[in-house]
Parts: C-alpha cells; sequence; structure tokens
C-alpha cells in the first residue's frame, strides 16, 4: 500500500493565497449551510409579530433584533393540541415504515434472485425497474391518482403505503441487487454442500447483508417521510402526513410563520439523526448505487 | 466412502450448439483414491468438480457414487465435502461454528459436535482458535478451518478446489504432505483440482489431465510425466520444460535414425523397433532437460549450437542451446562454463526420448 | 511454451494443437435443464406488485392522454391524438421545457462549481468527517419544508435573507420570488442549498479513488499540485461527475416539491417547469387527458436520460474506474 502521504514542497503565492482562502470559504460555508436551518428552529419558538420584525434595509445592527424574543413551545403544543399533528405524525410513521418495510422485504428477494440468477432479457427487465424509480413523480400521480380513486384507495394509509412503495420497490430492488452481487457466491455453495438447502444457504448470507439492507430500510423511510406530491394527492384527506400537513398551514392571508417553521422543525428533526445513522450508506443510496464510498 | 464413476460428461455454459466446456468425460476415481485433475484455467477441471459436487448442473452424460447416479441430487444429498479456493467460510460465525456447521445440518447431537469439532481442530492444529473469527485468521488458518469443516464428519467424496493456491510457497509444500498423509489416514475418496503439476504430481495416486475440455491423459504420476500421451501433455507436464524438436524418420541400414535439419540423431534399439513400425514419417522428438547434455567439445552424434540463455536454478544450471531456429534445454552441473554466445554441441539421448507425430501430436513412442 | 520448435513447415503448429482435439460429436441426449423455479418464486411478489403499480398507471396515463377525460360518472370520450396535437400549440407547455431546462443548468452549474470546490478542500482537510456531517444536513430535510422555510427567508416583510439581499442593494425593494426577473433565481438558489452537499459526497467519493501512483508519478514528472488537479485528479473523478449531473438533472424532473411551496409557478408563470405546468393541468383544472400527453412526453424524455444514465452505470471501463481502490 503506497503511503497516503502528501508533502507540498510547493510553495507558490497562489497556493499560499489558496491556503488562507480555504478557511473563510469553509467558514461561508458552513454559514450558509446551517443558517437557515437555525433560522428555522428558532422562528419556531416566536410567538408576537413583533419577534418577526426584521431591521430596516442597511441596518446592520438591527440583527440583534432577531435574537430580542421571549422563547415559547407553543406553536408545538398547538399543533398537537389543535391542528392534530398526532394523527399526522402517527400518519407518517405508518405510511413511511410500512413502505418501507413492503419494499425492502420483496425487495431483498427479488435483488437476491436478480444477483444470483442470469437469464435472457435479464438486463430489459432491470432497466425497467430502474426506469419505473426515475419517472417523474407528477406524471406517476395523474394516473396513479385516477386508480385509486376508481379502487377507495384515495386517502387512505393502505393507498399511500402503495403509492410510497412505487419509488421504494425499484429503489431497493436495484440497490440490494448490487449490495448482494458483492457477498462471494462460494459462502452459500459451501453452505449446500455443508448439508443446506438451496432456501438455508440463501439464509446463511442473511446476517452479512443485514446491516446494509437495515441502512437500506432508513433510507426507504426518509425518502417516504419526505414526499410532499403522494402525500398530498393521494393522502389527502384520511392520509395526511407531516410535509402534506406543514404545506397546508400557508394560508393566503395572516400566515403564521412560527407555527409553519415549528412543523417544519418536527417534519424534519427525526429524519437528520436517521439520515446520519446511515452516513456510510448515503451516497450509495442517492446515487442509485453508482457511486460507493 | 465409495467409487465415483463419470460417464459421458458433457457441460455446456449457454447454448449446447457452442464449445463444451468439458467434452464427453469418462473417469473413473476407484473408492480411496485421491485423484488430481490436471490443467490450465479454462481447461474444464473446475466445472468438473462442481458437477461432481452437485453445485453445476451436468449437460450431458451421468455421474455416479457407488453406482447410484447423482445426476439430479441436490449438493446436500450427495454426502461430500468440499474446500474451496477462497475458503468460503462463514464471515460472521466463529471458527467452532465454522467447523461444526455440517455436523449442526446433519442434526449430530451437541455433545458429540463438540467432540468431534476438538478432534479435527486438533488433527489440523487449530484448537486454539476456535472463538476467532475468520478474518482475525491467517490466510494458511483459513485454510485449515475450511479443511476442518471437511473433514469433521466422514463424506463419501472429498472435493479438494485449489485450496492451497492462494498460500506462500513455504506453506503450500507443507500443506501438500499435510493434505497427503490426512487423506490416506481417512481414506476417503479424493478428488483435487490444481493447476500447479507439483501439487497433482506429487499428491495423487492419479493425475487427469484436461486442455480445452477434453481429458488428455488419466494416469498415474510417473506414466504421465514418463509416457505423455500426446505432445501437450508433454510440455505441460515437466518442469524446466521438455524441449520438442521436429524431425523426420530416415532408414538408415537395418535400423532407423532421426534426421533434424541435416543432423542425424541416434535412437536405441527398442525406440527404433516402433518408429520402423510406425507409418508417420514427420515426428516431434522429444527431450526432458536431465536427458539432454552439452559440452564444449564435439563428440560423436553431437549436434552444433551456440549457448542461447543460462539460468542458475540453485544446484544446477539450466542451459539453453539455439540450433538454427530450435531451442534444447538441458540441465547441466554448476560448473557449466559456457557463457552466452558460445559455441557448443548437444547431445541427445538415445533411449530417453518421446516420440510424437507432427501432424496429431499423439505418441508413438 | 515451445513456440521457438514451431517449424517453417507447420505455422499453425502451436503447443495447443498438439493435444486431443474436441470431436464434433454432441452428446445423444441432454439432461433436463435443472430448475429456476427457486429464484423464479423469490422474484415473482414484488415484479408483480412493481408490474401492479407502474404498469397499469403507464396504461392508463396512454389511456388518459387519448381521451378527454370526464371526471363525473360519464364515460371518457376517445380524442385520438388530440390532446398532443393541443400541445404544439400551446406556449406554456414549451415555455415549460425551456424553463425546465434553464432552471436545470443553473442549478447544475452552481452545484458543480461549489460541489467540487467544497470536496477538494474536504478531502485535504483535518476537519472532512466533522465538516462533511454538518454539510449534508439540508440534504435530509423535506422538499417541501426546504421551500417553506425559503419562503419565509424570501419573505418581503419578515425574510431575514429578503432584509439581507435588500442591505446588499441588491432586488430594489420587491421579494426575490415576488418578480418574474428574479423569482427563477430564487428557486434555483434553493436547490443549490439542498443538493450541493450531493455532489461533495459524490466528488468526495471520486478523488478517494484517485490512483495515488498516478499522482506521485505526475509529482515525480515535476507538475504543482493545482497543475495535479487537472491533470490527474479531474479526469479521474469526470464519471462521478458524470454521474451526479445525470442524476440531479432526472431529479430536476422528478420533484417539484420545493418549488410547489415556493412559487406555485408564478409570478406570470416565470418558475412554471415543465413538471409544474402538468400539476397545475392536471391538479388544478383537472384536464387530465391533456395532463396524461405532458406527462407522456414527460416521461419519454426521462427514459431516454435514464438509458444514458444506464449506459454509463454499466460501461466495463467506468465500473473499474470507480471500483479501483475498493
Amino acid at each position: 500500500m503506497a503511503s497516503r502521504e502528501i508533502i507540498r514542497y510547493d510553495n507558490s503565492p497562489l497556493l499560499r493565497l489558496a491556503k488562507i482562502l480555504t478557511p473563510i470559504f469553509l467558514a461561508v460555508y458552513l454559514v450558509w449551510t446551517l443558517l437557515p436551518l437555525f433560522i428555522m428552529v428558532m422562528a419556531s419558538m416566536k410567538d408576537l409579530l413583533d419577534a418577526f420584525d426584521t431591521p430596516d434595509a442597511g441596518d446592520w445592527g438591527g440583527v440583534a433584533m432577531f435574537f430580542d424574543f421571549t422563547p415559547t413551545l407553543k406553536h408545538y403544543y398547538v399543533l398537537f393540541a389543535e391542528n392534530n399533528f398526532g394523527v399526522y405524525l402517527f400518519n407518517s410513521l405508518v405510511a413511511s415504515l410500512g413502505s418501507a418495510l413492503v419494499a425492502v422485504t420483496l425487495g431483498s428477494m427479488a435483488a437476491y434472485s436478480l444477483a444470483r440468477m442470469e437469464f435472457r432479457g435479464k438486463k430489459d427487465l432491470l432497466f425497467w425497474i430502474i426506469s419505473t424509480r426515475m419517472a417523474p413523480m407528477v406524471a406517476v400521480t395523474v394516473p396513479l391518482y385516477a386508480i385509486f380513486r376508481s379502487l377507495d384507495l384515495v386517502g387512505t394509509l393502505p393507498g399511500l403505503i402503495l403509492a410510497f412503495t412505487t419509488f421504494n420497490l425499484p429503489f431497493a430492488i436495484w440497490i440490494l441487487k448490487g449490495f448482494f452481487e458483492n457477498v462471494p457466491y462460494a459462502i452459500e455453495e459451501a453452505a449446500q454442500v455443508d448439508g443446506c438447502t438451496r432456501f438455508q444457504a440463501f439464509l446463511t448470507i442473511v446476517p452479512l447483508v443485514a446491516p446494509g439492507v437495515g441502512a437500506f430500510l432508513v433510507l426507504c423511510i426518509l425518502f417516504a417521510w419526505n414526499d410532499f406530491l403522494f402525500a398530498t394527492i393521494i393522502g389527502s384527506g384520511g392520509a395526511k402526513t407531516l410535509p402534506a400537513a406543514t404545506k397546508e398551514l400557508v394560508q393566503p392571508q395572516n400566515i403564521d410563520w412560527g407555527k409553519i417553521m415549528a412543523a417544519g422543525v418536527i417534519t424534519t428533526a427525526p429524519m437528520i439523526p436517521l439520515g446520519l445513522l446511515v452516513r456510510k450508506y448515503l451516497v450509495a443510496g442517492l446515487t442509485m448505487g453508482a457511486v460507493r464510498e | 466412502m465409495v467409487d465415483v464413476k463419470i460417464e459421458n460428461v458433457y457441460k455446456y455454459y449457454g447454448s449446447i450448439d457452442g464449445v463444451a466446456a468439458v467434452h464427453d468425460l469418462n473417469m473413473d476415481i476407484k473408492n480411496g483414491e485421491f485423484v488430481a485433475i490436471l490443467g490450465p484455467s479454462g481447461c474444464g477441471k473446475s466445472s468438473t468438480m462442481r458437477m461432481i459436487s452437485g453445485l453445476e448442473h451436468i449437460s450431458a452424460g451421468t455421474i455416479s457414487f457407488g453406482g447410484n447416479i447423482v445426476n439430479n441430487l441436490a449438493p446436500k444429498d450427495r454426502d461430500i465435502a468440499m474446500v474451496f479456493e477462497n475458503y468460503a467460510l462463514y464471515p460472521h460465525k466463529t471458527v467452532f461454528d465454522n467447523v461444526a456447521n455440517p455436523l449442526k445440518l446433519a442434526k449430530v447431537s451437541s455433545p458429540e459436535i463438540t467432540e468431534r469439532v476438538k478432534r479435527a481442530t486438533q488433527l489440523l492444529e487449530i484448537d486454539h482458535l476456535l472463538d476467532r473469527r475468520p478474518q482475525e485468521l491467517s490466510g494458511g488458518q483459513k485454510q485449515r478451518v475450511a479443511i476442518g469443516r471437511a473433514i469433521v464428519r466422514q463424506p463419501q467424496v472429498f472435493l479438494f478446489d485449489e485450496p492451497i493456491a492462494h498460500l506462500d510457497a513455504k506453506l503450500r509444500a507443507r500443506m501438500r504432505s499435510e493434505l497427503k498423509r490426512l487423506q490416506v489416514d481417512l481414506g476417503v475418496t479424493s478428488l483435487y483440482v490444481t493447476h500447479d503439476q507439483l501439487e497433482a504430481l506429487s499428491m495423487a495416486d492419479r493425475v487427469a489431465v484436461m486442455h480445452e475440455g477434453i481429458l488428455q491423459q488419466y494416469d498415474t504420476p510417473q506414466a504421465i510425466y514418463e509416457k505423455p500421451a500426446n505432445a501437450w501433455v508433454a510440455t505441460f507436464v515437466g518442469e524446466p520444460q521438455m524441449s520438442l524438436i521436429e524431425c523426420v524418420i530416415r532408414q538408415k541400414g537395418s535400423g532407423v535414425v532421426l534426421d533434424f535439419e541435416g543432423h542425424e540423431i541416434a535412437v536405441g534399439a527398442k525406440v527404433g523397433k516402433v518408429l520402423a513400425a510406425s507409418k508417420e514419417r514427420e515426428v516431434l522428438a522429444g527431450f526432458r532437460p536431465n536427458h539432454v547434455a552439452i559440452n564444449t567439445r564435439k563428440t560423436a552424434g553431437s549436434i552444433p549450437g551456440i549457448i542461447y540463455a543460462r539460468q542458475l536454478l540453485g544446484g544446477e544450471i539450466l542451459a539453453e542451446a539455439q540450433v538454427n531456429n530450435t531451442m534444447i534445454r538441458a540441465r547441466v552441473n554448476t560448473d557449466f562454463s559456457l557463457q552466452l554466445g558460445d559455441k557448443c554441441s548437444v547431445s541427445l539421448s538415445k533411449e530417453d526420448l518421446n516420440v510424437f507425430s507432427a501432424d496429431t501430436g499423439v505418441a508413438i513412442y | 511454451m515451445s513456440g521457438e520448435n514451431v517449424s517453417k513447415r507447420h505455422p499453425i503448429f502451436t503447443a495447443d494443437a498438439w493435444g486431443f482435439r474436441a470431436s464434433e460429436q454432441m452428446p445423444e441426449t441432454i439432461n433436463r435443464s435443472p430448475s429456476k423455479l427457486f429464484y423464479v418464486y423469490l422474484m415473482a411478489p414484488a415484479i408483480a406488485l412493481l408490474a401492479a403499480i407502474t404498469i397499469y398507471p403507464f396504461l392508463w396515463l396512454i389511456y388518459m392522454s387519448l381521451h378527454k377525460v370526464k371526471l363525473g360518472p360519464v364515460d371518457d370520450k376517445w380524442v385520438g391524438l388530440k390532446n398532443y396535437a393541443k400541445l404544439l400549440s400551446d406556449a406554456k407547455y414549451f415555455e415549460g421545457w425551456v424553463l425546465l431546462g434553464k432552471y436545470s443548468s443553473m442549478c447544475l452549474t452552481f452545484e458543480i462549481i461549489i460541489g467540487v470546490t467544497l470536496a477538494v478542500i474536504l478531502n485535504n482537510s483535518r476537519f472532512e468527517k466533522p465538516l462533511v456531517t454538518l454539510f449534508l444536513m439540508p440534504m435530509m430535510v423535506s422538499p417541501v419544508v426546504a421551500g417553506l422555510l425559503w419562503f419565509y427567508l424570501y419573505n418581503g416583510t419578515f425574510g431575514w435573507y429578503h432584509w439581507l439581499f435588500e442591505s446588499l442593494g441588491l432586488l430594489g425593494g420587491a421579494s426575490i420570488l415576488g418578480r418574474p426577473e428574479t423569482a427563477l433565481y430564487g428557486i434555483v438558489i434553493v436547490d443549490v442549498w439542498q443538493w450541493t452537499p450531493l455532489i461533495t459526497l459524490i466528488t468526495l467519493a471520486g478523488l478517494k479513488r484517485v490512483p495515488q501512483d498516478q499522482l506521485e508519478a505526475s509529482m515525480v514528472d515535476g507538475s504543482s499540485p493545482i497543475r495535479n488537479f487537472f491533470s490527474v485528479s479531474l479526469p479521474n473523478i469526470f464519471p462521478f461527475l458524470l454521474i451526479a449531473i445525470l442524476l440531479r438533472f432526472m431529479d430536476n424532473f422528478r420533484f417539484i416539491d420545493a418549488i410547489l411551496a415556493l412559487t406555485g409557478g408564478g409570478p406570470a408563470d416565470s418558475t412554471k417547469l415543465l413538471p409544474v405546468y402538468l400539476f397545475d393541468v392536471s391538479f388544478k383544472f383537472f384536464k387530465l387527458g391533456r395532463g396524461g400527453a405532458i406527462a407522456f412526453s414527460l416521461l419519454v424524455v426521462t427514459i431516454i436520460l435514464g438509458l444514458i444514465l444506464v449506459r454509463i452505470f454499466e460501461d466495463p471501463a467506468r465500473k473499474q474506474a470507480m471500483s479501483a481502490q475498493d
């Protein structure tokens, strides 16, 4: 293994400039990334309209006004007590977890077969699978709505789970296929020689893939949880989820910013730790397995 | 323990109009025998073993264990044990659980499992590693665990798929003798696939040499070395390689001689008789390096050449002489004084040679 | 081998030809092929479900695009290709494509420039791990929530970013989303905020696989670190960037959640990208037939992009380059 050490001999002015600029760039980027989230959290704890005031243009000292408020958790309380957010939270949980479980269970079975079996037309089948995942959501929503309406699935949790599965299942199949391909087939062969049936041999590698399968389950939850389009069109009415409910808080007149930001925090908060938990698989997950870290 | 019979076996990947990976293979392995299949990569040796194990479908023909056709039996029902090239240990299980796995699947009682795993691992000197996981083991240790998993039960047939290919040279030498010892002690019918002729020749009772899906020769190691069935086997087996020179059989007096580009090579009476009876005229004469001498002085019947290369092989030197466009290799002593480009004379053995048809490569003598 | 022994009289002879050869003879009987039913059983539920929730809607989509879809209990009316023909004279449809292209290329330009710069800096930084963790947080935010958050930040009365723009003398009074000239930039900024980290992560993955020996060889040849980046690193991360670009491009087709929350397509249709227009046609005006036609055309383009992506996925040279140091 070559050493990873890189010795810098070059001391050109350009490089020295780069050395000074990089920390500045990183600091600016850090602020740019986190400031909106910080403002969201702060605003969610502001109540009185005064607290939302911004200073006059150019009044840089006025930034202090941002911190000039008495923090309150009133919005969070109201969301759950009066706006049914408890129900929406439950809907979000059931719909995203349900769809993730369906997708990963059926998906890993199919992915395993596709990883181990060669047959004519396999490439075409795989392309069909991935293309269903790439389809624009709006384009899919139109016919899906029509069908679900005729089946009385609109506004129900099973309907929403099924709708989320349209993007989670192809994702799970495609990404888990790559995952199974990395498990040497020889282990299953050894198991068969040891006395396993074909199915028992498949079970022997389950512990090996469990961490990855778990991570992709989490990613499926994330995709479904964050979805808005299906949630608002298929789930509207009886199966409203947090993103859809949050959007509905926006009224034409007298927008209650504090409440909306609080709803945003409720929607976002569980996903950030979840996303960081599967950090290792994030790039693979978001690039359909094309790029691995 | 059973005998294994392979009859008219074919293996096709994809369409049967294509090239067969294994073509019309017929082999029998006697009860308790140690047979090696030797050949370069892609010769069909692994396909053959995988068909015997049941991991791969037999396209045509039959394989039987002790007279029972096993074609349609799943691997688990064939009562075989196999050691894989890359060991194929269960990475999430300890050494103990890896070795115990076949016994657990066979529903052997737990005290007996412990006892048998202990015995097998003691035999392989890995009994101190029972709690480790495969990633904590060295290559040699992993390989022993894989063997342990195979010998922990008494299977009908042992299958070894290049089991020591990935070990370093020193460990390989040691494992060769240990595996051989183990096989003799257990007395289980064994099949060993390898591309390494040293492994095949040193361990096996009989060696099957395969090339391009065809069984070239199936015989004892000694016969394969001394009486190769054709010129391909002759040049594949033996290190350093046999030299082949192109000759014409010519009548001389009452006997025959080999004419090599105008030089006359005399042959012994026994060889001469066979050659005289053969219909072939154009032949390849093969000489192992230890049956060739290269000298400074011209002697009777020697061929003039030029030293092309010399390599020190420890206790001896491999010298290569160029005669026109042909290279002839010889083992010589380390006091060999000729240097590259020097003129020399090559003397060939009269008795110890092999003769093949130049047309088909099939052995004549 | 003994190629040197090959005589002039037999130029085709190699050592390989001196062994026994396979005859033309084929086996008399072929054994029954092994059963693949095990795999088929495992695969069947997923494929069946996927077919039901994708092929069926796809057929529906085609059906709708060929009909005037009535919402009541009345039968739909067959109109042939009329819905498609109407698109040809629909200025908003073409404008939708143009805006989608404009939006996507603007987003990608900024995301690539910032994302790659960030990746190069992080790759040489001691704080790579914690910084990456902080940087990727926007990706976890639900796009509609991101849209609402920025909707607030841009707000002409209460928005702190609006105040910032004002204070810097930009915009001149109006909110960024309030004017057709600036609204598109407004939604681009949100996409850049949320998705630049993805480009950074992909580029970082690529930089980690730049072969060390190539870098060393280039340094021994006397090139500066900056030249090194352009002559060694950049060509090596190019396949990664290509994938990133295509994925982001397709995501811009897929997701309009943030735009719906920010502008809903306005003002004066200045952010009515084709998918947003499709949303309006289908779910505001309930012209499901025409919506079907638009959706179908959008799908066709996506599938073409998808084919290109899969080509790149399966290109053996790329595969090798991308897994070189696995």
